[in-house]
């Protein structure tokens, strides 16, 4: 179920540093964002579990859209250590705000599941957990459709590729921009939403998030789509091993242990860039 | 059709074009030629937008498109064939024409334009699902006018198409351009190859440090003892 999870938090910011360039420190305020504001919907105002689902990830979309026109559109041209310097600001800023308005107190989401789980052939699966995997590949499946077939996943390939001659084909550089920089946001906006109510959300989650993330884009070799969904489910499998045969307590030192194997053995990450689509 | 008046480019401080002036008539080939470094590329990049002038100003059609964005400049009917090719290298053959047709909405017209050119060029459809990277450099010229052609330009302009390329395939490429103009398709051409480039062309123009030096017929300044000396080797 984490690997979902995780795939979804790795695509979203290997699109955004693949295509933008952009080292993303927002992005697991986002994830908690989405978090937050499935507590919001489904506690506080006691809308449909599945409504709110939709709606979270729709204002993690929102969000990141805002944060791309009003902070990134304004760096274009800038250095690296100045977009980054702002992304850091803006990471800092975000989870102080999420603070001042949820307090630092734990909340859980109760979710419409059944308790009992789901038993298969002597294998059993809460109910919740098997939607939240569901719902990651699902998305998981959607990015690539969109990456892959659309003409703006097209123009966003084109940039990533070639942003100049992409402009020479009229591909129009903002628009681009943006709408990688609100997939990758809505991606880790529905990530947070979707763990929400299996877990408990704090304002801390995102910081770990964004750490496994960024793990993840490394592992993957950074800007592949196809290296982030690995990386993902790689992730998630090494820390239950390491959880399981070691100590729970090593579940999330074992993914950077693993990472800095890989980057020892292939400094390009997992998959070579010749395989990348995105 | 085109003229540019009194165009300056730099580069930090760096001036690449200095108050160049040129005109392109409907129907031309125009050539501009001239050392590595000379300001050829930048100027082409400044005429489709890609490089913003600090002076001077840009008309196509009567219109001004000085400071113009790349997309407006191609919608206008301006296109740029860049330098060393630039085929969007993991995007496949197919993807990459359909690149070159981004801006335009008229569906059919554009698959009847993509099979036409596939029909043009063989190769191309016979490498239609491979990458273009994998294609070898005179396939990949071919797919880089191609592309260019998908956005069906008034004007296309070509940078050093014969750029590192076997003899047998400049010879083609250089037909190809040709044909292109031949259909009634005005080009501007910035070519290395100084003799093949004014064999082609009806006029051209010489460029030195960002200034025009001569202009010409082809055949005046492949007669020209500067040029002669300078360009052809003579
Ligand atoms: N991106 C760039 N940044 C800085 N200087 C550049 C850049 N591109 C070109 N130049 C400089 O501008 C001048 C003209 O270059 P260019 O237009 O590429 O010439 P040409 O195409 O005739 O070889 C050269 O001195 C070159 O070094
Ligand atoms: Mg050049």
């Amino acid at each position: 179920m984490l690997g979902g999870i995780y795939a979804l938090l790795g695509i979203g910011l290997t699109l955004i540093f693949g295509i933008m360039r952009v080292v993303n420190f927002t992005h697991g305020e986002l994830y908690s964002f989405g978090a937050y504001m499935m507590f919001m919907f489904v506690m506080l105002l006691h809308l449909d579990f599945f409504l709110s689902l939709v709606l979270a990830t729709a204002l993690g979309v929102a969000l990141g859209a805002v944060i791309e026109f009003v902070l990134l559109r304004r760096l274009r041209g800038a250095d690296i250590d100045t977009t980054m310097l702002v992304m850091i600001g803006a990471w800092i800023a975000m989870q102080n705000v999420e603070q001042l308005i949820w307090s630092g107190v734990a909340k859980s989401i109760t979710s419409p599941f059944p308790s009992a789980p789901l038993v298969l052939g002597g294998i059993s699966v809460a109910w919740s957990r098997l939607f939240v995997f569901a719902v990651a590949l699902l998305l998981i499946a959607g990015t690539y459709a969109l990456v892959d077939r659309t003409r703006i996943g097209r123009a966003m390939r084109a940039t990533f590729q070639d942003g100049d001659t992409a402009r020479l084909m009229g591909v129009d550089i903002d628009t681009t921009y943006l709408a990688t920089f609100a997939l990758g946001s809505g991606l880790a906006a529905a990530a947070g939403a979707l763990l929400g109510p299996v877990f408990v959300v704090t304002p801390g989650m995102g910081d770990l998030a964004a750490l496994k993330a960024f793990a993840i884009v490394i592992l993957g070799g950074l800007g592949s789509i196809l290296g982030a969904t690995i990386g993902g489910f790689l992730l998630a499998f090494i820390e239950e091993l390491g959880a399981g045969y070691l100590s729970s307590g090593y579940r999330d030192a074992m993914g950077f242990a693993l990472i800095i194997l890989v980057l020892l053995m292939r400094p390009t990450g997992l998959i070579s860039r010749k395989d990348r689509i995105g | 059709m085109l003229r540019v008046e009194g165009l300056t480019c730099r580069y930090g401080k760096v001036a690449a074009v200095s108050e160049l002036t040129l005109e392109v008539r409907q129907g031309e080939l125009v050539a501009l030629i001239g050392a590595n470094g000379a300001g050829k590329t930048t100027t082409l990049k400044a005429i489709s937008g890609l490089v913003a002038p600090v002076a001077g100003r840009l008309m196509f059609s009567g219109r001004d498109i000085t400071g113009a964005s790349a997309r407006h400049i191609l919608r206008l009917g301006i296109a740029h064939c860049p330098e060393g090719r630039r085929v969007f290298p993991y995007m496949t053959v197919l993807e990459n024409l359909q690149m070159g047709s981004h801006l335009r909405r008229d569906r059919r017209q554009v698959a009847a334009d993509m099979a036409g050119l596939l029909d043009r060029f063989p190769i191309l459809r016979e490498r239609r699902a491979q990458t273009a990277g994998t294609l070898s450099g005179g396939e990949q010229q071919l797919l880089a006018i191609a592309r260019a052609l998908m956005s069906r330009p008034k004007l296309v302009m070509f940078d050093e198409p014969s750029l590192g390329l076997a003899p047998t395939i400049v010879d083609r490429v250089f037909d190809v351009i040709k044909t292109i103009q031949a259909a009634g398709v005005t080009v501007i051409m910035v070519e290395q190859n100084a003799f093949a480039a004014l064999e082609l062309s009806d006029r051209a123009y010489v460029i030195e440090q960002g200034r025009l030096t001569l202009t010409g017929t082809g055949r005046d300044l492949l007669e020209n003892p500067r040029v002669k000396a300078a360009y052809l080797g003579a």
